[in-house]
């Protein structure tokens, strides 16, 4: 009898808990995707669908409807009906409603929980906080809101080629606005930067390289927490990436003597959007000089600067003739694998002295040009072995083959020789 | 003295003769004896013996042309990455401190897969395979 009571009332509460949770999943399912979708089929009819609407849209492919943003009834086909207020309809949201009506959806952690749950949903909180935010929020209906960069109805993952917002598509994205003059000039911004960006080394790896490690707009700016980097931020928004260069610049003087006069830290000497890759002649005392901008000649910057730059110009200087004389080594087909993890060791040398200019230390960039030439002058002996090895073996086959020669002809004359006395 | 023409060619003979079996020997005793040459491709390296290799260290191995990182971590396990950095390629290292791969020129961060994690290295570091073999550490190419 026990046992029968305890069968049944397990029977009973699991047959419960399964049909209680088909039916949470079917009023899950009810709710996010209608089987009836009259909305858009009503458009597709009368051909009258939102601009750039994709079925591909990620919240179409997902199961959302028009209804799911729009509000409404889906199910009526009767336009009154499913466009009806009372059914929650809210049409198509003004401008500065659109963060917000993204929002309910986006900033909700237990509705995007079912859809991505590794999703951020703070992206309307940081909107606010951007420039784009607090001008909406003021009444500039001008400024970007969650559309302009998404799109409305073509919106794919961001890691998605086609998305408006993949890194390599976000340059040209940023500068649907940005790159217009006109509306620019409203804001006392410039409309160039693009064409900065583009020519930049970041810009040349991103674009042209397709270099997805390479930083687009949103990785300086933020994306919907986008502002200017601040003067105090600067070093550190280029130090996200390169770290060395903002952890020396941090332990100068310099670095406070620039706090102190607002220069702007990385940007003062390497410009910002069309950043170049820097060369040796930023350093030292030269026309190109960035250190003349604010040291004169005598002063210990001065020297300083000039110290820096002949000891990297001759590392490099060195550097080169070992590389050449690899190449030689490796045309002439010697071996040339040790030469080439020599140089391999000279370069990175090279690459460090170059970082430690910005401790602005004669001293410790000393130490690694030091280091560095060296290695180059290991790897130009090594060179010089390999090559003069090469002749040697060439001037060894030469001889050989004279040697070859002449048996050859000493033994037609002794040939000869015999058959004249033959004769005789 | 007077050297006639059966000398002289004789003697050319015995010149040309010698040179010709030195020119015929000396590249059998070069072949013999190889000049130090790596190998055009090389699929597989020998990385030295286990015992000589402590737990949370590292070495760097030339893997034909290309320089690889060996590390055995704390738990003993071998990892073998390429040594050269994506961003520049500098040679990296292995901090035993924070048990990450480390690059000295741009403070650029992989972690002991390989996987960029920070600074500017675009992409993740070649992974290689590890196997022992009685005691001896072999590196090969993945795949």
């Amino acid at each position: 009898m026990r046992t029968r009571v305890f069968y049944l009332s397990t029977t009973v509460l699991l047959t419960i808990f399964l049909f209680g949770f088909a039916f949470q999943k079917t009023d899950n399912k009810t709710k996010q995707t209608p089987k009836v979708d009259n909305c858009l089929s009503c458009h597709k009819d009368i051909d009258d669908m939102p601009q750039g609407y994709s079925d591909y849209d990620v919240h179409r492919q997902a199961g959302l409807t028009c209804a799911s943003c729009h509000g409404g009834d889906p199910s009526s086909t009767d336009q009154e009906a499913a466009m009806s207020p009372a059914k929650g309809y809210a049409g198509v949201p003004k401008r500065k409603d659109i963060p917000k009506f993204c929002g309910k959806c986006h900033s909700n952690i237990d509705y995007m929980r079912i859809y991505q749950p590794r999703i951020a949903t703070d992206q309307v909180t940081q909107y606010y906080t951007s420039m784009h935010g607090k001008k909406l929020m003021a009444g500039d209906e001008n400024v970007a809101e969650c559309a302009s960069c998404h799109t409305a109805h073509s919106i794919f993952p961001v890691k998605d080629p086609r998305a408006t917002v993949y890194k390599l598509n976000i340059p040209s994205t940023c500068n649907k606005c940005h790159g217009n003059s006109e509306l620019m000039k409203k804001y006392n911004l410039p409309s160039n930067q693009l064409e900065e960006y583009s020519k930049s080394v970041h810009g040349i790896a991103l674009l042209k390289q397709n270099d997805l490690g390479a930083p687009a707009c949103n990785d300086c700016h933020g994306n919907h927490g986008a502002m200017p980097p601040g003067i105090t931020s600067i070093s550190h928004v280029c130090g996200m990436c390169h770290s060395s260069n903002m952890e020396y610049f941090n332990a100068t003087k310099m670095a406070k003597a620039f706090a102190e006069q607002d220069f702007h830290g990385c940007e003062q000497c390497h410009g910002n959007h069309g950043v170049q890759k820097p060369t040796d002649d930023m350093v030292g005392v030269g026309k190109n000089s960035k250190c003349v901008d604010c040291h004169d000649k005598g002063d210990v910057g001065y020297v300083a600067a000039e110290k820096i730059e002949a000891e990297i110009v001759q590392l490099k200087n060195n550097y080169d003739a070992a590389t050449n004389k690899f190449l030689e080594v490796r045309e002439k087909g010697m071996n040339d694998v040790d030469i080439g993890f020599l140089l391999q060791d000279a370069k990175q040398n090279l690459i460090q002295s170059r970082t430690l200019v910005h401790t602005f230390d004669p001293a410790k960039v000393v130490v690694k040009t030091k280091d560095g030439m060296n290695i180059t002058n290991k790897a130009i002996m090594l060179s010089d072995k390999e090559i003069s090895e090469y002749y040697t073996r060439r001037n060894g086959f030469a001889a050989a083959t004279l040697a070859f020669l002449v048996i050859v002809i000493a033994l037609y004359l002794k040939i000869k020789d015999k058959e004249k006395r033959k004769q005789a | 003295m007077k050297i006639n023409r059966r000398k002289f060619l004789n003697s050319i003979l015995g010149i040309g003769g010698i040179g010709g079996i030195l020119s015929i020997f000396y590249p059998i005793v070069s072949y013999l004896i190889p000049p130090k040459m790596a190998e055009p491709k090389v699929n597989s390296v020998k990385a030295g013996s286990t015992s000589d290799f402590a737990a949370n260290s590292y070495k760097i191995v030339k893997f034909g042309r290309k320089p690889v990182i060996l590390i055995k971590t704390v738990d003993n396990q071998y990892k073998a990455l390429s040594a050269s950095c994506t961003h520049l390629d500098c040679i990296v290292q292995y901090k035993s401190d924070t048990k990450q791969i480390w690059c000295a020129c741009h403070n650029g961060i992989y972690d002991l897969n390989g996987r960029n994690i920070s600074g500017p290295p675009p992409r993740p570091l070649e992974q290689y395979d590890v196997k022992i073999v009685k005691d001896e550490i072999v590196i090969t190419k993945m795949g």
